[in-house]
């Protein structure tokens, strides 16, 4: 179609303002980030950290992080993508992993700062709303919530993690509205709902309905819990057991990894500056003589 | 109508944001911190409304007198007839920058410090006090050509060969 008026003209183009790079990406809510770093100027360089948790197609991502002007400061990580070390191989972005996340990060902080002994937090996950109680001694860490761009709906994963947190110590103000097993009628969390889904009680009746009605579908859907030798019946031990070792031993592992491949250059590599300039003056000198012995030719 | 004297009044274009500058503003301003004795430039932004202050100070440079939750006391001078009164006013964070003003003294003075140390160490004296620029020292001027400059006697016929 030749003739259609273009839309967007050289002056569209001239006058348009980018948004912020993260804004484009669509990755960073500048209204609640600006909300969530402001600091009081009283209380100077004293950092403010986030609980930050984002959870991907395969995995859960939960870290502490303080904000700089050079750029954000990671406290503390962990990733559900850890959990196998702790005997969870399976159903790593389900509520149950997002509470064995969080927690494992707020033990892993705890045990960085030294407090760990101090503030157990809920030991036993029962499901019921735990807020930390201060001792005499010291403070307990305290971090913001930080959950991007999600949809806070009752029951996100995203509380789960927030859940595991709590129940490890750390001091986040929240509330138990949206927590699984809230329900909005009587406006009360149902704590034995709450504690179904922190081990899996969901993912095991789902199991239960699929082995009676559609088993084919059942051993699709599950081939991996299968493959384990997880059934409903056991999970609730399994993640017991996976909450004991987080407790046990919460530190982050280095994995070794082999220096990467040296691969076969194709193209010229960049010169640096020092390198351009010192081609700059041979070639000059090179002229120069070749100047010099013509013009001495000439007379 | 006659002119207003609104607390903004006159303020279109001082208070618009600039060309292409408009919506969120970047998050550094505020992660800055000051302390008391600092001084800061105020600079409004007209994106937020709270903490403004009056038209007067924009482009003024004052110290750091009080840091409140989310604002700054800044002491400003202001001329007020035939004197200059020490204004000391409130500020939000977002409408103050860090003032290079004083930058240069203080790099001068961690240098001076350092000179003094490493002289004591030596054990000789130095002043680190800044001499002005004195006159230019005397010099030799190379390859000058004399040229004498004579006058010649007033040649009649020759001038008027051209226009007569």
């Amino acid at each position: 179609m030749a003739f259609v008026k273009a839309q967007k003209t050289k002056a569209y183009f001239k006058r348009f303002q980018v948004p912020f790079k993260r804004r484009r990406e669509g990755k960073t809510d500048y209204r609640a980030r600006i909300r969530l770093i402001n600091q009081d100027k009283n209380k100077y360089n004293t950092p403010k950290y986030r609980f930050v948790v984002r959870i991907s197609n395969t995995d859960i991502t939960a870290q502490i992080i303080s904000a700089n002007i050079a750029g954000d400061m990671v406290l503390a990580s962990a990733y559900s993508h850890e959990l196998p070390h702790y005997g969870l191989e399976v159903g790593l972005t389900n509520y149950a992993a997002a509470y064995c996340t969080g927690l494992l990060l707020g033990r892993r902080v705890l045990k960085m700062l030294e407090i760990d002994d101090e503030y157990q937090g809920n030991v036993e996950a029962t499901g019921e709303d735990y807020s930390v109680e201060p001792t005499d001694t010291r403070r307990p860490f305290r971090a913001l919530l930080d959950v991007g761009l999600i949809r806070t709906t009752t029951g996100n994963n995203v509380f789960g993690a927030l859940k595991g947190a709590l129940d490890a110590g750390l001091d986040i103000p929240h509330s138990d509205k949206r927590f699984a097993g809230f329900s909005k009628d009587s406006k009360q969390l149902d704590a034995e709902v709450h504690r179904k889904y922190i081990y899996g009680g969901h993912v095991a009746a789902y199991m239960r309905t699929l082995m009676e009605d559609e088993p084919e579908k059942y051993q699709a859907h599950f081939s991996e819990y299968i493959k384990r030798g997880i059934e409903p019946d056991n999970m609730e031990a399994l993640y017991k057991k996976v909450h004991a070792a987080i407790r046990a031993d919460p530190a982050a592992k280095k994995s070794e990894k082999e220096p990467p491949k040296q691969h076969k250059r194709f193209n010229l590599k960049k010169l640096t500056y020092e390198e351009r300039k010192a081609k700059l003056i041979e070639r000059l000198h090179t002229l120069n003589a070749a100047a010099g012995v013509d013009s001495e030719e000439e007379d | 109508m006659p002119a207003g004297h609104g607390l903004r009044c006159r303020t279109r274009d001082l208070f618009a944001r600039p060309f292409r500058k408009k919506g969120y503003i970047p998050l550094s301003t505020y992660l800055r911190t000051y302390k008391i004795g600092d001084y800061v430039d105020i600079k409004v932004n007209g994106a937020v409304h709270k903490g403004m202050p009056h038209k007067f100070y924009h482009g003024r440079t004052g110290r750091v007198w009080n840091v409140t939750k989310r604002a700054i006391g800044v002491e400003v001078n202001k001329q007020v007839g035939n004197r200059i009164i020490r204004k000391r006013i409130h500020v939000r964070v977002e409408h103050v920058q860090p003032s290079r003003c004083a930058e240069e003294f203080k790099l001068r003075k961690l240098k001076n410090d350092q000179l003094k140390a490493e002289a004591k160490a030596k054990g000789e004296v130095i002043s680190t006090k800044r001499q002005p620029e004195g006159p230019k020292p005397g010099f030799m001027v190379e390859g000058a050509t004399l040229e004498t400059v004579t006058p010649i006697p007033y040649d009649v016929v020759n001038d008027l060969k051209g226009g007569y």
